[in-house]
């Protein structure tokens, strides 16, 4: 019973001895180890190798002998010539392993510099501001009612920010601001100034500390007297252009700009925009101290305490070392100070870097970015990459046998191991160095080809510092990833082995390694197909459900805000119209984001009143049949001048205790002290996405909020020249009726739509994604089955002289990919239902993630594998044995 | 005249290669040692003064024949080179001068009572 000493120990010596005196050394450790075992057993003899072994680590048997010839330096230009010459020589040798590497390596590549080039615009929002972390916009916590439910605003009440300059201790700066919305007039001498159509938030009333915290570069003007004085205004660089035209930028200083057609202000400053992405795209800064003297305060209401309105804004700076967590005492004091009524407000500090991200702080002019999706990006990218590296570790170990002789030869001329791992790592660095300048090549069309994914205003300098760093970061990684194990496995070879034709691979584990890369190729690749199928189901869910009302062919018009005559003039011009079928006064269409909520109360007989959340739905007498709300009892309310009647939901009438819907007619309801009657149920329709639930809802005729029409074209079919012929008459009553404003119209399923632009989004991207990562796995798959096909000549000739047929041979090389496809399966579906669980929960009305899905991902996924495995195998089964075997 | 100094370790190593006479190596040097002096010591000392030995021109060796227990690995042979000898007679001469030197009854007598 001969034992060896113990593996760790071998290996812990072979690593550290001196190659020179390693032979003898281990052998008279051996000898040792022979005599202890039998004297005094195993166990005890493995101990006493150990501390042998350790009792060698002393310098004579550390010190390495100099090597009897010198050794060439690493990266002498001479073998890098040498090095990059083979690599040319090899890749055009294995012409389609290399197409495979360089497309997958392009692809991962191109994937990766999209991304980053998407995330880092998004991150870099509104970084660049000096002392932009001591920036915080005043934020807070609304609350209606006592119990009410507390909600985060991103915007506070109009007399706050003042009270909170005078009241709280430690701010450096605060500076209030309200964006405006309004049409501009620029006086240019003649009979009618030019009007400028203002479409964004671009318009803001601002304090002049406003300057102070956010820093621009004056052109010309003051910054600090500029918005001093009332009716002054200072606007941007681009803005003034487009106001003046070609004026010098110090002829336009004392034009005038009218706003909301008579506030009259001159222009006190011109300052540049900032080149950065930042949310503040306000253009026209008109000063504050012109609320009081304009008509302005009657929109602004300085001192307005009990309503909140989320035009009204506010920034301030700490000062150095202040946080804001030492604010939070002082701001629930003031909350008590202040609102002793029903709506209470306590003040927050949001930092400047959540402003872009965080969609519970909403505001007129910021757009959130969706951080979680821009992680999820990132990690997609990064998937994709490892994917590419993947191919190319496999492929390349599978070609390595062919090079064994190369590498003897190396090693015979004194090539060492690290400078043979330097040759095969500088071919792949050559490899993937092409792949960034094609990427490169390819990144500007492609950002275009998918605007609808990136986002708005993306601009992309491919030559900044930053990219560059990166680019570099993504070269040296990836071949870092994909070259060090296939050039080590490459470097291991044992001269005198492979010399002699021995192909030294020990196939068992290697093939292991490979398998187990194969596999988690395809663990990925399914997890994209998985969501891809679950995300579109849902995708059509949407599109499919019944809604509860009829959304086709109806737009929706929205009259300017304050000239009721007007409004219902035009109303009754478009009634007069053949094409249109039918005309509602109405708030907002019943589905879309605008959302309204009041208290509403029912006394049911000898029992406590029943008070709820309701939101409110505002229409004329046309509304129900216009989207054809289907009533389940009662009738639809009649034409009065006031809310008479109600109609509600069917979820309603359960939460008021209603067992039949028709138990509700007749009931009253209290509203702002009035009782009113219901004289109707409908079935219950959706009013926001598919992320809430439907909520209890009634629908009437509120006059004061009713002024958008609604219009149910009479289309027969879906012609689109019909409906552009209708959409021109229309545009020409409302040019009569209001000539100065432009006609806008809204198609209600496509602003049903607009509300799942994120879906969609996610959607598109899933899909662009799971076709990347298919495409480079079944690449990957393809060259190795080519290459397995290739080593296996021989033995499929000889099985079909030995009668095997096609058939079998073909089963005999797709069936090992197979199972690998199966293992990936097995893995993959826990990952992706997790991942599309987790999706899905934010949604209220949403599709089972069935079985079958799974299933249908397998199906898939092997039928693309053995597609691509087939191909090859076919081919090799195919061949002539005689021409196969009669060579050698 | 001069004369390389060998330490005591380095000496009975010397020695223990001469005793062996052509069959001297790590394992064999260390149990001879082992035998003769009753001084257990490791294989690396041994090993780390044999290399010493051999740095200082005393000792010759080449690679003899591999057996099966030490793994078909070969042993690596010693044998004392010319310099080495001379070293070693030299030592013992000096020794034998020494001794000769001393007065007979200069030193304490012991042993006879103790056998």
């Amino acid at each position: 019973m001969q034992h060896t000493p113990p593996r760790l120990a071998d290996r812990f010596l072979e690593w550290f001895c001196a190659s020179h005196l390693l032979e003898e050394v281990q052998g008279d450790l051996y000898e040792r180890y022979v005599r202890d075992e039998q004297r005094s057993g195993t166990s005890k003899a493995n101990r006493r190798y150990w501390l042998n072994v350790l009792r060698f680590i002393r310098p004579f048997a550390l010190k390495r002998q100099p090597a009897e010839y010198s050794q060439p330096i690493l990266l002498h230009p001479i073998m890098l010539r040498n090095y990059f010459k083979t690599s040319l020589r090899n890749l055009a040798k294995n012409k389609i392993s290399t197409l495979i590497n360089l497309l997958g390596l392009t692809l991962g590549v191109t994937a990766c510099l999209v991304i980053y080039l998407i995330t880092n615009y998004e991150l870099s929002y509104d970084t660049f501001h000096p002392d932009s972390e001591r920036i915080y916009r005043l934020v807070g916590e609304a609350q209606y009612g006592n119990p009410g439910e507390k909600h985060p605003v991103g915007f506070v009440p109009n007399a706050v920010p003042a009270a909170i300059r005078k009241e709280i201790a430690g701010l450096e700066t605060v500076a209030a601001f309200h964006t405006i919305s309004t049409d501009v007039l620029i006086p240019d001498g003649r009979e009618k100034p030019k009007r400028f159509e203002n479409t964004h938030s671009e318009i803001v009333v601002v304090e002049p500390q406003y300057f102070d915290i956010f820093k621009y570069q004056w052109l010309a003007g003051n910054p600090q007297t500029a918005l001093n004085e009332p009716f002054n205004v200072v606007l941007s660089e681009q803005k003034a252009l487009t106001y003046f035209g070609n004026l010098p930028i110090e002829k336009m200083i004392g034009k005038e700009v009218i706003y909301q057609d008579s506030v009259r202000a001159n222009v006190a400053g011109i300052v540049k925009a900032w080149s950065q992405p930042s949310d503040f795209i306000f253009t026209d800064f008109i000063s504050f101290a012109t609320i009081h003297a304009s008509q302005l305060k009657k929109s602004i209401n300085l001192d307005q305490w009990d309503d909140i309105w989320s035009a009204s804004q506010a920034f301030v700076r700490l000062p150095k070392g202040a946080t804001p967590s030492q604010f939070t005492a002082q701001f629930q004091r003031f909350n008590k100070a202040h609102f002793p009524k029903e709506f209470k407000y306590t003040p927050a500090l949001q930092p400047l870097a959540d402003l872009h991200f965080n969609e519970d702080y909403q505001d007129n002019y910021a757009r959130k970015a969706h951080l979680p999706t821009l992680y999820g990006l990132m990690a997609v990218a990064g998937f994709i990459l490892l994917i590419a590296a993947i191919n190319f570790i496999n492929l390349s170990t599978a070609q390595s046998v062919q090079r064994a002789k190369e590498t003897g030869i190396r090693k015979v001329m004194g090539g060492s191991r690290a400078s043979l791992v330097m040759q095969f790592l500088s071919e792949t660095t050559f490899l993937t160095l092409l792949a960034v300048l094609i990427a490169l090549v390819l990144v500007k069309p492609i950002l275009a080809g998918f605007q609808t994914l990136t986002p708005k205003g993306l601009t992309v300098n491919l030559f900044s510092v930053q990219t560059l760093v990166f680019l570099l970061g993504v070269t040296v990684i990836t071949s870092l990833l994909s070259g060090f194990y296939p050039s080590w496995v490459l470097s291991s070879y044992v001269p005198a082995l492979t010399l002699k034709g021995q192909t030294a691979l020990n196939n068992g584990q290697k093939g292991h390694f490979r398998k187990a890369l194969i596999i988690f190729q395809f663990t990925v690749s399914l997890v994209f197909i998985i969501g891809t199928l679950m995300v579109s189901r849902q995708l059509s869910f949407i599109r499919n459900k019944d809604l509860g009302f009829s959304a086709d062919a109806i737009l929706e018009i929205r009259p300017p805000w304050g000239d009721r005559e007007k409004g219902d003039v035009l109303l009754q011009k478009i009634k007069q119209l053949s094409t249109v079928d039918r005309v509602t006064l109405e708030w907002f269409p019943p589905m879309g984001p605008a959302y309204m909520v009041t208290k509403m109360k029912y006394q049911p007989p000898k029992k406590q009143a029943i008070e709820t959340d309701v939101s409110a739905k505002v229409g004329d007498e046309n509304f129900i049949p216009l989207y054809q709300l289907r009533l389940l009892a009662g009738r639809n309310y009649v034409k009065t001048d006031s809310l008479r009647e109600l109609v509600i939901n069917a979820t309603y009438a359960k939460a008021l205790g209603f067992r039949k819907p028709a138990d509700a007619l007749n009931q009253l309801i209290e509203w702002q002290g009035k009782k009113i009657p219901i004289v109707g149920v409908v079935a219950d329709f959706h009013e926001q996405s598919f992320h809430e639930k439907i909520e209890a809802t009634f629908i009437g005729y509120m006059p004061g909020q009713a002024r958008n029409i609604g219009i149910k074209l009479r289309t027969k079919g879906k012609d689109m020249s019909d409906v552009k012929v209708t959409l021109a008459s229309l545009e020409q009553q409302w040019k009569s009726v209001f000539p100065d404003h432009k006609f806008e119209y809204k198609f209600l399923d496509e602003s049903i739509a607009s509300l799942y632009e994120k879906e969609e989004k996610t959607g598109q991207l899933v899909n662009t994604s799971t076709l990347i990562a298919i495409l480079i796995s079944c690449m990957g798959l393809f060259g190795l089955a080519m290459f397995t096909a290739e080593q296996r000549t021989k033995e499929i000739g000889v099985r079909k002289v030995l009668g095997a047929s096609v058939g079998s041979i073909v089963t005999l090389l797709s069936k090992d990919f197979l199972k690998l496809v199966i293992i990936a399966l097995v893995i993959a579906s826990p990952i992706a239902w997790w991942a599309m669980n987790q999706w899905l929960k934010d949604f209220a009305y949403k599709v089972d993630i069935e079985w079958w899905v799974f299933v249908l991902a397998g199906l898939l996924s092997i039928g693309i594998a053995l597609l691509t495995v087939s191909f090859q195998s076919i081919k090799a089964a195919l061949v002539n044995p005689v021409k196969s075997l009669r060579s050698e | 005249m001069k004369r390389t100094y060998l330490g005591e370790f380095e000496e009975v190593v010397l020695l223990t290669v001469a005793v062996l006479n052509e069959k001297a190596y790590g394992v064999a040097i260390t149990d001879e040692l082992d035998r003769q002096t009753g001084r257990s010591v490791s294989i690396s000392a041994v090993h780390a003064a044999l290399s010493r030995l051999q740095e200082k021109g005393m000792l010759y060796s080449h690679m003899g024949d591999a057996t099966a227990e030490r793994g078909g690995r070969r042993k690596r042979l010693f044998t004392v080179t010319a310099l080495g000898s001379r070293t070693l007679h030299d030592i013992r001469s000096m020794r034998d001068q020494l001794w000769n030197s001393i007065e007979p009854n200069a030193l304490p007598t012991i042993g006879l009572a103790g056998s």
